[in-house]
This record gives C-alpha cells, sequence and structure tokens, in this order.
C-alpha cells in the first residue's frame, strides 16, 4: 500500500474511554492525576529504563532513517504522522531526552527534547493506544527495534499515574475476578459448554464432550472465552479434534481466557493475569497445556509463561503448546480422517494474527491444517503474510466501539491485501481479528466470511 | 598549531573512547526481563550469529524495507569502513601495508590515490543522496531533528575535507605520516602545513567527541539487540530474567486455595 501523503492531527480525535476509579483502583493504580504525577511518572519511566535493554537501547539507536514510516497499518491508514512508528516513538524519546540525557537537558528544544507536561501525557495518550504491539515496524528496523517495546513502556508510564484504558482495565479486571474476559460466570461457561455438546450431538450423532475443570486430564485447553459465545464454530472445532484424536482434555473455568490483556496495560497485571494459566494446569493436574486460537495469548503462554510464572516442569515439554501445533502433528501422523468436500465452496485464505507470526513463530501449522482441509487455499500477497502481516486493526487493546474510526482505517491494508487474494473466507486463529475483520468488512463493502482454522477442520474431520 | 591540535586529539579521543564505553556499559548492564526475539528467528547460537551478521554486514533488514535506502546506506558505511582502513594502511602502519601487499612505494602511492579516491567519492554520493532524501520527502522532513542534519553536516564536512586533500591537495604525506605516528607514541609533532589537513583533523575531532553522545553510537548496540540477538527457544530453555532470581519459590499450592 502507497504510504499516504501527511495529514497532521488527523487521528488526534479518536481517543478510547479513560479508565475512572472503580477500574483503576482494583488494580492498585491511582484515581486521578496525583498532585506529584510527574516525579512519580518520571520515576516510573527511570525504572523501566534500569530494566529493559530493549527500552533504552530503542531510544538510544534510533537514526530516524525512516524505513518504518510506511510500514505500520495505522499511518497507511490514518496518514496521521505521529502514527509512524518513528514518530510514535520520538513521543517518548523527546520526553527521555529532556530527562535523562545530558543534551537535552542541556539544550532542550534543540536536542529536540520536550519536558513531560500534562499536554504530553494527552498526545501520549492518544497515539500510544492507536499502537496494537503488533511489531510490523520491527520487522523492516535495521537495528529491531521493537514499537511494542516502546508503547508498552509508555503504557506503563502512563498507567503509574492512573491514565488506562476502560476497555483495556475492565477486560483485565474480569480477568482476575472471574477468570476471563468475556466476564462468563462458571455457571454460564458450563451451560454453554452443555449447549454445544447437544449441537454437537444433533449434528453428528456422536457424544463430543466439552470437559469443564475435570482433574487428571491430559490436556488443559485454554481458549479465549469468546469461543464459547461469539466463534462457537471454533469451540466446536477444538471438541472434535480432541474427540477424533481420542486425547483427555479439559477447560478451566478458572483460566477460562487465554488472552492476557495485562500485556497491554503493565508487567505487574501480564503476571498476574498469566499465573491463572499455571495455577489451574497444576490444580487439575494435567500433563499438558494447548493454547487455543488467541494471538497475544501465544506470545503471553509461549514466550513468556515460563519467565513469569515458570518453571513449567510439572507438565511434560515443550509446553504450552498451541492448538495449531497440536493439529497439525496429528494430521502429519495421519491421525485424522478428514474429508476436504465439506468445506468445498470455501475459496479460504490465511491471516496471520501479528502475535503468532511475529512473536510466536507459528506460521506454518494453521497453513498446514487449512491445505488438509479446503481444496482451495490461496495465499495474499507475499508483502503481506508471515512475519510481514498486517494487523487485524484491532490488537494490542483496540478493540473498543469508540476507536471504530482508527480501527477501519488500520483495517484497510488487511482488507486490500485480502481483495487482492481473490478468496471468500479469511481463516484466522485470533479471537480479535475475528471481532474486528468482519466489521471492517462490512466497512469497505467485501462479502466475505470470516473464521478460525479450527471451524474448518472441525467441518472436515469425519468421525 | 603545533601543540593545539595534538592535545585536541587526544582530549576527543578520550571522549569517544570513555563515551563508548560508558555507553556499552550501559546497555550490558540493563537486563533483559523477558524472551522477544522477533520471529521467525533463528533457535541455534550460530543461528543468531547468522542473523546478525546479516544484519552488519548486509543490512538484511533495510534491504526488505526500501531497496534505495539500503543501496545507499550501504555503499555509505562500507565507504566508511574502507576510508577506515584505507588511513590506517596509509597513515598508522604504512611501511608494514606497503611490504605485505609487495608493493614498490610508488605503486602503493598509486593504489592509495585510486582506492581512497574511490571511497572518497562513493562516501560522499550516498550521504548527499540521504541528505536530499531528509529534505524532500515529507514524512521524512517531519521526523528529522536538529541533530540528524547536524550529524550528515559534520560527516560530510570530514570527507569534503578529505576529499579536497586527495583530488586538489598536495599534502605532503611523510609529514602527515610523522604527524600521526607522533601522537600514537604520545610524542606530537607539528601538523604539516596544509589548512585542509588541519580543518580535516579538527572535524574528524568534533565527530570523535560527538559520536558516542548522540545517535552516531548505533553501531555499538545493534549486537545488543534483544529482537535480534535472543534464540527463539523459550519453550526448550527457560528465559531467566532478572526477578526469577529474587522470586520465592512459588507458595505450596495447599495455601492458595480452591481454584474451581
Amino acid at each position: 500500500m502507497k504510504a499516504p501523503p501527511l495529514n497532521p492531527g488527523a487521528s488526534s480525535g479518536v481517543r478510547s474511554h479513560r479508565a475512572r476509579k472503580d477500574l483503576l483502583t482494583p488494580l492498585s493504580l491511582p484515581a486521578d492525576l496525583p498532585p506529584d504525577w510527574q516525579k512519580v511518572a518520571l520515576r516510573k519511566f527511570e525504572e523501566l529504563l534500569g530494566q529493559q535493554r530493549s527500552l533504552q537501547l530503542s531510544l538510544d539507536l534510533c537514526v530516524r532513517c525512516g524505513a518504518c514510516a510506511d510500514k505500520c497499518q495505522f499511518f497507511l491508514g490514518t496518514g496521521d504522522p505521529n502514527n509512524m512508528p518513528v514518530a510514535r516513538a520520538e513521543l517518548l524519546r523527546k520526553v527521555y531526552r529532556r530527562h535523562f540525557t545530558a543534551s537535552g537537558k542541556l539544550t532542550g528544544r534543540f536536542a529536540a527534547a520536550e519536558e513531560l507536561t500534562e499536554e504530553v501525557l494527552e498526545q501520549w495518550y492518544t497515539y500510544f493506544y492507536q499502537c496494537s504491539e503488533c511489531r510490523r515496524c520491527a520487522v523492516f528496523c535495521p537495528f529491531g527495534i521493537d514499537t511494542a517495546e516502546i508503547t508498552a513502556a509508555a503504557r506503563e508510564v502512563m498507567a503509574s499515574v492512573g491514565i488506562a484504558t476502560k476497555y483495556v482495565t475492565e477486560v483485565v479486571k474480569k480477568a482476575n475476578e472471574i477468570g476471563n474476559n468475556m466476564g462468563i460466570p462458571e455457571a454460564a461457561w458450563r451451560d454453554s459448554c452443555e449447549f454445544l455438546e447437544q449441537e454437537m450431538k444433533e449434528e453428528t450423532g456422536a457424544d463430543i464432550r466439552i470437559p469443564v475443570n475435570q482433574e487428571g486430564a491430559e490436556v488443559l485447553l485454554v481458549p479465549p472465552s469468546a469461543d464459547l459465545f461469539a466463534n462457537t464454530d471454533t469451540m466446536i472445532g477444538y471438541a472434535k479434534l480432541f474427540h477424533a484424536a481420542g486425547v483427555s482434555w479439559t477447560t478451566s473455568t478458572y483460566a477460562s481466557e487465554a488472552g492476557n490483556f495485562g500485556l497491554f496495560l503493565n508487567y505487574e497485571q501480564l503476571q498476574k493475569v498469566n499465573k491463572r494459566l499455571v495455577d489451574a494446569a497444576r490444580q487439575l493436574k494435567v500433563k499438558r497445556m494447548v493454547i487455543g486460537e488467541c494471538g497475544h495469548a501465544w506470545r503471553a503462554a509461549q514466550a513468556f509463561m515460563d519467565t513469569l510464572n515458570g518453571p513449567l516442569d510439572f507438565l511434560e515439554s515443550p509446553c504450552p503448546e498451541h492448538i495449531c501445533e497440536f493439529a497439525a502433528r496429528l494430521i502429519r501422523r495421519g491421525g485424522l480422517r478428514l474429508n476436504k468436500a465439506a468445506n468445498d465452496g470455501q475459496s479460504v485464505t490465511y491471516h496471520d494474527p501479528c502475535n503468532l507470526a511475529r512473536a510466536g513463530g507459528l506460521t506454518e501449522e494453521p497453513r498446514e491444517i487449512l491445505r488438509a482441509v479446503v481444496s482451495d487455499f490461496r495465499e495474499m500477497p507475499a508483502n503481506t503474510i508471515r512475519q510481514y502481516t498486517f494487523c487485524c486493526g484491532a490488537g494490542g487493546g483496540l478493540l473498543a466501539d469508540e476507536m471504530m474510526d482508527v480501527r477501519m482505517k488500520g483495517a484497510k491494508p488487511r482488507v486490500e491485501a485480502f481483495q487482492a487474494s481473490g478468496a471468500n473466507y479469511l481463516a484466522t486463529p485470533c479471537a480479535i481479528c475475528k471481532a474486528q475483520l468482519p466489521v471492517a468488512f462490512e466497512h469497505y463493502g467485501v462479502t466475505a466470511q470470516v473464521g478460525g482454522v479450527m471451524d474448518l477442520l472441525g467441518k472436515a474431520i469425519v468421525l | 598549531m603545533t601543540s593545539f591540535l595534538p592535545i585536541l586529539v587526544y582530549v576527543s579521543a578520550t571522549l569517544f573512547l570513555a563515551g563508548m564505553n560508558w555507553r556499552l556499559a550501559m546497555w550490558l548492564r540493563t537486563p533483559v526481563p523477558l524472551k522477544i526475539v522477533l520471529t521467525p528467528g533463528p533457535t541455534t547460537t550460530a543461528g543468531v550469529a547468522q542473523r546478525l551478521a546479516g544484519e552488519v554486514f548486509l543490512f538484511r533488514s533495510l534491504f526488505q524495507a526500501d531497496r534505495w535506502l539500503w543501496a545507499t546506506s550501504w555503499l555509505f558505511h562500507i565507504s566508511l569502513v574502507m576510508l577506515a582502513v584505507g588511513h590506517i594502511g596509509g597513515l598508522v602502519v604504512p611501511g608494514l601495508a606497503q611490504a605485505s601487499l609487495g608493493l614498490t612505494e610508488a605503486q602503493f602511492h598509486h593504489l592509495a590515490q585510486v582506492t581512497g579516491g574511490l571511497f572518497g567519492v562513493l562516501a560522499v554520493l550516498p550521504l548527499i543522496m540521504l541528505l536530499l532524501r531528509r529534505l524532500t520527502m515529507e514524512r521524512l522532513r517531519y521526523i528529522s531533528t536538529f541533530s540528524d542534519y547536524f550529524a550528515m553536516a559534520l560527516l560530510l564536512l570530514v570527507i569534503a575535507t578529505g576529499n579536497q586533500m586527495r583530488f586538489m591537495g598536495a599534502l605532503d604525506m611523510a609529514q602527515a605520516r610523522q604527524f600521526v605516528s607522533g601522537l600514537l607514541t604520545f610524542h606530537p609533532v607539528a601538523p604539516p602545513a596544509d589548512a585542509a589537513f588541519v580543518a580535516h583533523v579538527l572535524l574528524v575531532c568534533a565527530l570523535l567527541a560527538y559520536i558516542p553522545f548522540s545517535k552516531l553510537a548505533h553501531f555499538g548496540g545493534l549486537l545488543l539487540s534483544p529482537t535480534l540477538n535472543q534464540r527463539n527457544n523459550p519453550r526448550s530453555q527457560r528465559h531467566v530474567g532478572p526477578w526469577n532470581k529474587l522470586q520465592v519459590a512459588g507458595t505450596p499450592l495447599s495455601k492458595q486455595g480452591p481454584l474451581a
């Protein structure tokens, strides 16, 4: 997609709703900007600088070559210069220069250094919540500078003075209190599982279970909770897969959410939300943990879980495993009977969720599965898939209604690439992508279906 | 000038070495709490070495980003390296360089003229193109700061004064070599009475002193970048962060209460 002309301030008015006291207090964050907020924020900033080499290096190494500038879907879509990754990073960097470097302290504006004021804070709030932490820019940076690290640090500094979005804090609160992002209590979880079991019985005649809190099962499956309500075909896919594989499994009502919105807020909540998965696996005495179709969940589980809440040596290694790894392995072994004809009429392409491709190293297994279960599988243009994938436009905690304008503009590169593929079905293993892309398709007048990889696998499995 | 210039060289060289040392020490002592490697990424140390070599020698990521930008900046950087090699060969160890190449004095001088001239031009042209890019592309102009232009101007002047000596000057090489070996043996002698030479040395001093405190220190940090230098193996080898060492080994499960 061609870079648009700059349109300063184009998306400055699109802002997430702010979290209030009721959401901040339970997360031990201050409810109002404290009187000494600048000191608190700078102390937090300094603390992060001392703790994260990625942050320190990102602030020091950038030469402003602009290689990243036209790689971000939010810049491509909005034309707002602050959505160029390098400019987004400069919002943090200018404060870093002013408060933490000699040249910035001495020469101020001349060194492009700027005091941390409430105005700057407002600018941060706008643009660090127009970044989906998708890491596409990092792929093209000659120094591997990762804007996701910069955005995460800025959000953590903001959170330390009580500035966070309603959407992210609400989700984290629900995950902490109920165990999942949708806020589904145990009784409703059980009801929904039973309902889906009945549905499968009617469809197939077989007794396919969706077990809940079953101690001693081999696998603990942690899906995004959206799979139980919004993406039920994905849930049915998991159930059929385990049934056909003859592997005992269970869901947990304590850890009924793979997603981890702590990743979009601060380290403390990232660790806390992640801990539920480890505790549930211990408590249920399972051998393995399998993560369902959620992009950033895979990052939090695969790359961070052992460090945050490990060691995971009570589980079989390598652990956790992704549902697509599990399924692809079975298919490779010939352990599943599949009927491609069940998906005939679907011309399918695969959208790599950003966290799966760039932070989880999982790009081939989903394709392997799709090739085995559909007769018409096709790719989108090469510079928009695998590690070059475009974010759906709603990751990183942006999937809120008030963000719609930026979400739709951010989805544009993905939608255009989809149209270029000529497919009529977009398969993607991520609950956020599945919530965002149908809206984007409608917005751009594209008639196509969006679903999970497991949805198509479930339909093709011959029981 | 006789005593002033050597002192300036010593001061700026010290600033450069101490400054880079301070920078590298700061980067190195800052921990990497989580596994944040960009995937697909190598799982072995050899693979990481290959990935980093690709970045250092071929600017692999930049190649994917923008071919034109890649070509100009790669040419610029390789020319800088070649010029540095040439300076060492021609000024610091001329005897050794000449002998190991098996050349006569005249041939060696000729080689220096050709390679020095070639890389002098190959360094300056991409630099001018990069500067024009910064000045003419709307989004580049938006992100550029004063320090970006300052760094370019400084480099441009350093190379331009060097080229002036190469193409238009009549520098006495013997005197220049004496000046350099005087500096290196801490018995400084007077610099050649050549305005371009003195200007060149002054500008290099400014550059050396400026590097550690600016974005020009970027060459020192690339190898330390966790997104590029980590192995992609979080499930086969536990990544230990700074807090893992502090963690009390898990509260007994019995004390955590029922989960479901």
